[in-house]
């Protein structure tokens, strides 16, 4: 475990370097502790963000220091357990149109893999896969881990623009483009389910911490 | 009321950022330079933070719909009224309809980024907390989108006339900029910190997300990440071993080692650096830094009663 500073007013706390569920647990139950200090007055601390296995905690300056902000993040980390905190998200379900022109990648996938395309789908909806960040852009959620028969590198070209829904995969994740973007990974399917949407709360569909399917539409 | 022309190379409606939305992977977003968003408002006494429009490197053409006040700061963008007037940064001026105001480029090396206030503050609606532009989200500002020939851009007080005088800087002062150790400066080999303090370097390809440095190559090691949150500020150094600042608009997640940070204070002057401008960074320690934040801060509060208005 470390605790460094980013900057003057933010601190990273990593607990690993690996993509782990457990560290993940932890890190998301770390990252509503903050939240609660603050909803409950603590006027120092910002709203924490979390990678896979670390948590980024801003604060505000004028009333908060690095020791001050460490310390209590210290005795947060030993006092918390990750199984008393997470929350008990609901189990997502996305409606997935596999191969065809919603998954233009889907039969090179099964080619390079040496499976067929059927077996690609059939494995991909196969497990429950984890939320264990937000990024890239507004609402994209990082899903893991996906099955290591369908562990392939990213495209050698990015896609200048890919389509919004578009289910994709690339190295041990999987992942939905909540909007159009630019992106690398492999598209395999396609969903009209909405991941961001701006009217509504909170605009993401998916939090870190969540759970979530894939089902054959 | 500006009618726009021309909209510019990318302008934007820019305040303050979104911290709150950055758990959900959206940007914080927001003023890149907020020394000059803060100046271009306090000419026409707006709030700091009161949304702008953040023209970059080229530009905007803009047509006077209705007498407007408006205020300017940040990079020199050749701005210019169609009977020849100068419209200058760290000046404050009532057009009135009828009129045209345009800007052209960016003079190499005098900042990439102009702020030009109106009245009360551009009239856009809050999303996601914040009236500012998330290109990446498409939301906020205008449509989530740059300006573009057609669009008109209204002022929240369109009675507001009074405009200020200044006689100080119109942008953030030039300078090596401030660095703090980053969060894994001390995993990763001892050149990769003394190689980007002891460097020179050209920034490359850059834009709301980050600028490239191009100069000596500073490689990362064996240090291998899995992806973590970024901040504003984070000097990361990809494999490639060219390092790449990171800009108010970056991805909330990231995988490369971050051996140094900018300090907040500097922020504002790193978000006026553009291709071919030089950098050198200076260490400092927390405390200095923070110190400097808190200056910063106090600064951009009392710019307003620095400025004489009319």
């Amino acid at each position: 475990m470390s605790i460094e500073p980013f900057g003057e007013s933010a601190l990273l706390v990593r607990l690993g370097e690996r993509v782990d569920p457990l560290l993940s647990a932890r890190i998301q139950s770390l990252a509503a502790e903050v939240n609660r200090a603050r909803e409950s007055g603590d006027g120092r601390l910002g709203v924490a963000v979390a990678g896979y296995a670390s948590l980024l905690v801003p604060f505000d300056p004028t009333i908060g220091d690095v020791s001050g902000v460490a310390a209590w993040l210290r005795n947060a980390i030993a006092s918390n357990s990750a199984e008393a905190a997470v929350e008990d998200w609901p189990l997502i379900e996305i409606p997935v149109r596999y191969g065809g022109a919603d998954g233009p990648d889907l039969d090179d996938v099964a080619r390079r893999l040496g499976l067929t395309s059927h077996k690609v789908v059939e494995v991909h909806g196969s497990v429950t896969y984890r939320v264990y960040m937000l990024g890239f852009s507004p609402g994209f959620g990082y899903l893991g881990e996906l099955p290591a028969a369908l562990e392939l590198p990213r495209r050698d070209t990015p896609r200048a623009r890919v389509p919004a829904g578009s289910v994709a995969i690339a190295g041990r994740q999987t992942a939905v483009y909540p909007l159009p973007s630019p992106g690398g990974w492999h598209l395999i399917g396609r969903t009209d389910e909405r991941l961001w949407d701006v009217s509504r709360e909170p605009p993401a569909r998916l939090s870190p911490g969540q759970t979530v399917r894939f089902v054959s539409a | 009321m500006l009618e726009v022309v021309d909209g510019g190379l990318v302008t934007t409606v820019q305040g303050a950022g979104r911290p709150a939305m950055v758990t959900f992977g959206v940007p914080i977003g927001g003023a890149c330079d907020r020394w000059s968003l803060a100046l271009a408002n306090a000419l026409l006494g707006n709030n700091p933070t009161a949304p702008a429009l953040e023209m970059a490197l080229l530009g905007p053409t803009l047509r006077v719909r209705a007498d407007c006040a408006v205020g300017l700061a940040g990079a020199d963008l050749s701005g210019r009224l169609d009977d020849g007037t100068e419209l200058r940064p760290g000046s404050a001026r009532l057009l009135r309809a009828g009129q045209v105001l345009t800007f052209s480029s960016a003079t190499p090396g005098s900042g990439v980024r102009a702020y030009l206030a109106l009245a009360g503050g551009v009239d856009v609606p809050d999303v996601l907390g914040s009236p500012s532009t998330c290109l990446i989200g498409g939301f906020g500002g205008l449509e989530g989108r740059p300006l573009a020939a057609g669009d008109t851009i209204s002022p929240r007080d369109p009675g507001g006339r009074r405009v200020g005088s200044w006689d100080g800087a119109a942008m953030p002062a030039a300078g090596p900029l401030r660095v703090v150790r980053g969060p894994h400066a001390s995993e990763l080999p001892d050149q990769a910190l003394a190689g980007l303090l002891e460097g020179f370097f050209v920034v490359g390809r850059g834009d709301r997300q980050g600028i490239r440095l191009e100069g000596p190559s500073i490689k990362p090691g064996s240090l291998s990440l899995v992806s973590q949150p970024m901040r504003a500020g984070a000097v990361q150094l990809p494999p490639d071993g060219r390092p790449i600042a990171l800009l108010v608009d970056h991805q909330t997640v990231g995988g490369y080692p971050v051996p140094a940070v900018v300090i907040g204070a500097d922020l504002p002057r790193l978000g006026q650096l553009g291709a071919g401008d030089g950098v050198r960074f200076r260490e400092v320690g927390l405390g200095q830094a923070r110190v400097a934040l808190l200056g910063l801060e106090q600064e951009l509060s009392l710019l307003g009663s620095r400025v004489a208005i009319a």
